[in-house]
């Protein structure tokens, strides 16, 4: 737990303390350096609204899609099972080689996926959804919601297999339709189970690096950089590795804070 | 019917268009996509097999005329022996001499018992690594490459090849010859304050590239200037767009260190530079804003990928006919000529774009060389910190040798970086269309000795050229900001990087 946990940690903390100087690369303490630097960063607030827009997107749609698929699949019809095996099936790609798979099928030149969407007459010929700016955050999420929906998927079915039955069945002798039976007892029912869903993803999509890394390089411009990927480029691009931890401790400092809140709000204990 | 009866590449796109037309229901066309959605994963992961990858010849590894100099394998043996079974580590990007050297390297541990461990990792990884193990002074790395972009940032914490050289007369190779590296290779590339910070390893050069066939169609001149290019372009684009081709291809990547150097040679072409003497960001003047403008009406006259390609997509649009007219780097030229290449021998090189007469370097700052060529460039550095260091000597020695470099070019077919590798009897052999060409490299030559341009040589540079440069030039070709105005994103940058070098002390 020390080697693992905290001393990475308080590796960074005394990191974000520091200041390095550009040239000689000597680091000095200066306490509120990078944490001032921080807070008149444009990019920073950039990233973090960039951040938010897409954990709630893809969490939105994830959950939603999750859910549907998951009521979709709460059969033990014959084929079911199978049906729910291969959901996991995105699950076990690389995420880095998923954002690659779609970097491909996105391109506005050869990509299946772009040339699919330019057909439908939505987008002019040879678009470039990941190089637009107004798109490329779309794109991005593509990927995203298409690997991750299966693990909300499962969550969600492992919930609706454990629900009890006779509420439903009481229901069914009540002549409630299935609109009724799933916002007044299946959704009412499934509400921890989708907390706790929301939590784990939150937590996850906070912290968005690689399809934003592999698709976009945080661009165009800026239109897709993260929290991470600004601490990531500014780590790997600058070298200004306490500016880069400071970034980063900013970003558990926000996860810390709005999953404590969550969890004070729905109840959940984990 | 199943998905494997179908063109991959346009079974959606038609799926969607027969739904689009009404040509299918709704319920074909859901049952259609399902059926599309099992195969895709497996389509795009195979199309991930070798998106850059090796492009050169390696049908003559094994073969005499591809044989280690014995002479180099008996002085490797002579000198090794105190360092058999050390084992010393580099990190490199996949440039092709770090591809073609990761497949020679059994020779030099054949012949010295030296183990080498080369870790083939994106740029901005090499410089990360690069940069952490300096900062803790580790010698995890016992050599560096360096990018010529870097090379001011280490020169503290590399060893001087020459000095080397000179002072370890036990471990020098025998006529090594500092002289027959390229002049100007050295002095844009390795030297920074006359020490050398590496041996030159790599060059990539700027050159003008273009389909010959297709400006034969158009009856379009070989440009010469950047306004001939300009409207050669729009002419190719206008007559070619609905057939897919446009008029240049650009690696116009927003944030990636292949926009900037996209961007430099725009600056140069106009007459402009990227810092003054003044030590100033001169990216806002008049001649450089005119750059870029240029610069804008070529992304018009490029496939809107360009947007998100670095010089891997540059080369896609190259070699799949996206585009008749290139300014870029001359390594593509083995590729486009490899077997399998649908454009073998359809391209032709040529002497890059003379624009504006060049800003004198007594005008400029931090060591630029304006010119018309951008030179990438790479050194291989002997890191100070090296717990191996003179096994890590004997090793950059050897990838370094006339030897060595010359059977790099022979089997990549990129440029060399020594005179004699130029000369070389079966290199001129290869100046022919097929695997691993080396018919560019003629002109690759009078491009160094003539026209080469080097980015600035300053520590923060690393930075600039690859975060405030890009990142926000990419706002601007992208519509993120600045309404299309040059003017006010140039000035935008010009105030980062003027406060970041006055904050560092070197104005």
């Amino acid at each position: 737990m020390v080697i693992f946990g905290l001393y990475p940690l308080l590796y960074a903390i005394w990191l974000s303390l520091q200041r390095k100087h550009p040239v000689t690369r000597k680091l000095s303490f200066a306490p509120s350096y990078n944490w001032s630097k921080l807070l008149g960063d444009e990019r920073v607030w950039n990233a973090l609204g960039n951040t938010l827009v897409y954990t709630s997107a893809a969490l939105l749609l994830q959950l939603i899609l999750g859910m549907a698929i998951a009521l979709l699949l709460d059969s033990d019809r014959k084929g079911y099972g199978l049906l729910r095996a291969m959901m996991t099936l995105p699950l076990v790609i690389p995420p880095a080689v998923t954002a690659m798979m779609f970097l491909l099928m996105l391109n506005g030149s050869f990509g299946v996926l772009a040339r699919g969407i330019i057909a439908t007459g939505l987008l002019p010929p040879g678009f470039s959804i990941l190089g637009t700016a107004s798109t490329a955050m779309a794109g991005v999420l593509l990927a995203e919601v298409w690997q991750w929906t299966p693990f909300m998927v499962l969550i969600m079915l492992a919930g609706l297999r454990s629900l009890p039955k006779e509420p439903f069945e009481a229901a069914a002798i009540d002549g409630a339709t299935a609109t009724q039976v799933f916002f007044k007892l299946t959704l009412p029912m499934m509400s921890k189970v989708i907390a706790i869903a929301v939590l784990i993803r939150g937590i996850d999509l906070f912290r968005a690096f690689d399809y934003v890394k592999v698709m976009t390089d945080s661009g165009p411009g800026t239109a897709t950089e993260t929290l991470t990927s600004y601490a990531g480029r500014i780590y790997f691009g600058n070298a200004d590795f306490p500016y880069a931890s400071t970034i980063a401790l900013l970003t558990l400092i926000i996860v810390i804070f709005v999953s404590f809140v969550f969890m004070k709000a729905f109840k959940v204990k984990l | 019917m199943t998905f494997k009866e179908h063109d991959k590449k346009t079974f959606i796109a038609d799926t969607a268009r027969d739904f689009a037309a009404r040509r299918i229901s709704k319920r074909d066309f859901l049952k259609k996509l399902s059926m599309a959605g099992v195969g895709l994963s497996a389509f795009s992961a195979g199309m991930l097999g070798n998106p850059r990858g090796f492009r050169g010849d390696t049908s003559l590894i094994g073969t005499e005329a591809f044989a280690q100099d014995a002479s180099v394998t008996q002085w490797l043996k002579d000198v090794s022996g105190p360092f058999k079974g050390t084992k010393i580590r580099y990190t490199s990007e996949a440039t092709p001499p770090t591809v073609v050297l990761d497949k020679l390297k059994g020779e030099f541990t054949e012949a010295t018992g030296i183990e080498v461990e080369i870790e083939i990792v994106p740029l901005e990884q090499v410089l990360a690594k690069a940069t952490q193990d300096v900062q803790g002074q580790l010698g995890s790395y016992d050599v560096y490459y360096l990018d010529q972009s870097w090379v001011a940032t280490f020169s503290q914490d590399t060893v001087d090849p020459v000095q080397y050289y000179k002072d370890k007369p036990d471990l020098a190779m025998p006529g090594f010859d500092f002289e027959d590296f390229s002049k100007p290779l050295v002095e844009g590339l390795a030297e920074y304050v006359g020490k050398w910070v590496g041996i030159p390893f790599d060059i990539p050069i700027f050159m003008l590239m273009y389909r010959q066939d297709i400006l034969e169609k158009h009856g379009i001149k070989v440009p010469t200037s950047p306004e001939e290019f300009t409207a050669a372009i729009q002419q190719i684009t206008a007559a070619e767009k609905a057939n897919g081709m446009f008029g240049t291809g650009l690696q116009a990547k927003s944030g990636h260190y292949s926009l900037n150097c996209d961007w430099t040679q725009m600056v140069w072409n106009e007459g402009g530079s990227i810092f003054g003497s003044d030590k100033k960001f001169k990216g806002n003047d008049e001649a450089a804003v005119r750059g870029l403008q240029m610069y804008q009406e070529w992304a018009k006259n490029a496939p809107a990928e360009s947007l998100n390609s670095t010089w891997d997509g540059q080369w896609q649009m190259l070699a799949s006919g996206q585009c008749a007219l290139v300014q870029s780097w001359d390594e593509f030229f083995p590729g486009l000529d490899a077997d399998d290449s649908k454009v073998k021998g359809l391209w032709m090189p040529a002497k890059p774009l003379v624009g504006k007469p060049l800003r004198a370097q007594s005008d400029v700052g931090f060591g630029e060389i304006p010119g018309y060529a951008h030179q990438g460039g790479s050194v291989l550095s002997l890191s100070k910190y090296s717990k191996n260091i003179d096994a890590a000597w004997l090793f950059t020695q050897w990838a370094c040798s006339k030897d060595v470099m010359t059977r790099c070019t022979l089997l990549g077919g990129f440029a060399p970086m020594r005179l004699s590798s130029f000369a070389d009897q079966r290199v001129k052999d290869k100046a022919v269309v097929g695997p691993g060409t080396t018919r560019h490299l003629e002109m690759v030559k009078w491009i160094i000795d003539n026209n080469i341009a080097s980015e600035p040589d300053m520590p923060l540079w690393a930075g600039f050229s690859n975060n405030e440069i890009p990142v926000n030039l990419g706002k601007l070709l992208t519509g993120q900001d600045f309404g299309g105005d040059a003017k006010k994103c140039m000035d935008a940058i010009a105030g980062l990087i003027d406060a970041q070098v006055a904050d560092a002390g070197l104005l």
